[in-house]
C-alpha cells in the first residue's frame, strides 16, 4: 500500500467575464469582494480519507454529496497511510495488520448477509472516499484560510492548497489576497 | 448527478450520463423531486440580474431561503445568487411564488436549464 495524494478536479465555476458584463450593464464597478458570494465553484474530491471529509463538512455554508458506504462495498485497497505511519516500519506493520484483519471481518460480515450499510460499522477512518462539493468563493476563502494554517493536519492542508490552486487558476482577481475573516 | 450511489470516478458517470441521453436524466430529476432529495440540485447554482425589487422583498427572501446571496447593485437592482434546490423550495413557498415565477421564466427566455424547469417547474407556455 503507497500512500496516494488526494486528487481534486474543478467541474465547474461562475463565470466571472459574464458577471462582468452583467455589472457593466448597469453601470456598476466590479467589486471583487462583493463578488465572492457569487462565484462558485463545485469540485470532485477522490482519494481523500474519511477522517478528512469529517474535517471538511465542518464547513457548513457549501453543497455535499459524498459516495456513500451504505451502497458500494469498501476494497482492501482504498486506503490513505498518514506520512508518519509510512515512514515507520512498527507503525506501518501494525496498521497492515489492523486493516487486515478489518477486512476480513468485514467481508465475513457481508459474506454472511449482514446489509453493507451495517458491516460498514467496523471500518476505519482512513478509509478513501469520492465527493463533490459546491461552495461560494467566500465559503472557499474561509476553508483556505482555517485549512492551510500549520495547525491544520497534513490531508486537509493538502486538500485546500489543491482547492486554493485550482480556483486561483480560473478566477485570479477574487484570489489576490485571502480576506481572513 | 449523484455521486453517493457510485464509486466510479466522475469522468465515468458523466459519459454514462451523456450515453444514457435526456430521458434518462429526466428520470433523475423526476427521482429526486419526488423522493425529496433535494440536496443533489444544489450543485446546480445560477446568478440574476433582478430589478424593481424592494429591499425589504430582497431581506424577507434572504432571511427565508439562506442559500440565496443578494447584493445590491443600484436603485432596486440586485445580484442574485441561488441553487436549484432554493428554486424548488421559493417556487413551493407562497410568499415567494411570483419571484420564482419570474426567475424561471427568465431562464425559460434564455433557454436555461429547459429539461430541469419542465421536470420541476412543469411544462409551461413560455413568455413571449
Amino acid at each position: 500500500m503507497v500512500k496516494e495524494s488526494v486528487r481534486v478536479k474543478l467541474l465547474y465555476h461562475t463565470d466571472l467575464e459574464a458577471l462582468k458584463r452583467a455589472l457593466a450593464a448597469k453601470g456598476v464597478p466590479f467589486d471583487s469582494e462583493a463578488m465572492l458570494d457569487h462565484v462558485v465553484y463545485m469540485f470532485e474530491i477522490e482519494d481523500c480519507s474519511r477522517v478528512t471529509t469529517h474535517q471538511l463538512v465542518r464547513h457548513r455554508v457549501a453543497s455535499y454529496d459524498q459516495e456513500s458506504q451504505r451502497f458500494s462495498a469498501a476494497t482492501k485497497e482504498g486506503f490513505v497511510i498518514p506520512p508518519s505511519v509510512q515512514s515507520n516500519q512498527a507503525a506501518l506493520a501494525a496498521f497492515d495488520e489492523a486493516l487486515k484483519s478489518v477486512y476480513a471481518a468485514y467481508e465475513k460480515m457481508t459474506t454472511a448477509g449482514v446489509p453493507k450499510e451495517d458491516a460498514r460499522y467496523i471500518l476505519p477512518g482512513g478509509i478513501k472516499t469520492k465527493l463533490v462539493m459546491t461552495l461560494s468563493a467566500r465559503s472557499l476563502m474561509h476553508m483556505v484560510w482555517q485549512r492551510t494554517a500549520l495547525q491544520a493536519q497534513w490531508e486537509i492542508r493538502e486538500l485546500a492548497e489543491k482547492l486554493h490552486g485550482l480556483a486561483k487558476e480560473v478566477t485570479p482577481e477574487l484570489w489576490t489576497k485571502i480576506i481572513e475573516r | 448527478m449523484r455521486r453517493c450511489y457510485s464509486t466510479k470516478p466522475i469522468e465515468d458517470i458523466e459519459t454514462e450520463l451523456e450515453q444514457k441521453g435526456p430521458e434518462y436524466w429526466k428520470f433523475l430529476l423526476t427521482k429526486a423531486l419526488q423522493d425529496k432529495s433535494l440536496d443533489v440540485l444544489e450543485h446546480y447554482t445560477m446568478t440574476l440580474v433582478i430589478e424593481g425589487a424592494k429591499e425589504a422583498q430582497v431581506s424577507v427572501l434572504a432571511r427565508s431561503h439562506p442559500y440565496l446571496r443578494a447584493t445590491w447593485l443600484k436603485g432596486e437592482d440586485w445580484l442574485i445568487s441561488l441553487n436549484a434546490r432554493t428554486l424548488v423550495e421559493l417556487w413551493n413557498d407562497k410568499g415567494a411564488k411570483l419571484f420564482a415565477e419570474s426567475v424561471v421564466a427568465e431562464l425559460d427566455r434564455k433557454e436555461v436549464g429547459r429539461l430541469f424547469n419542465s421536470v420541476a417547474f412543469g411544462e409551461r407556455i413560455r413568455a413571449s
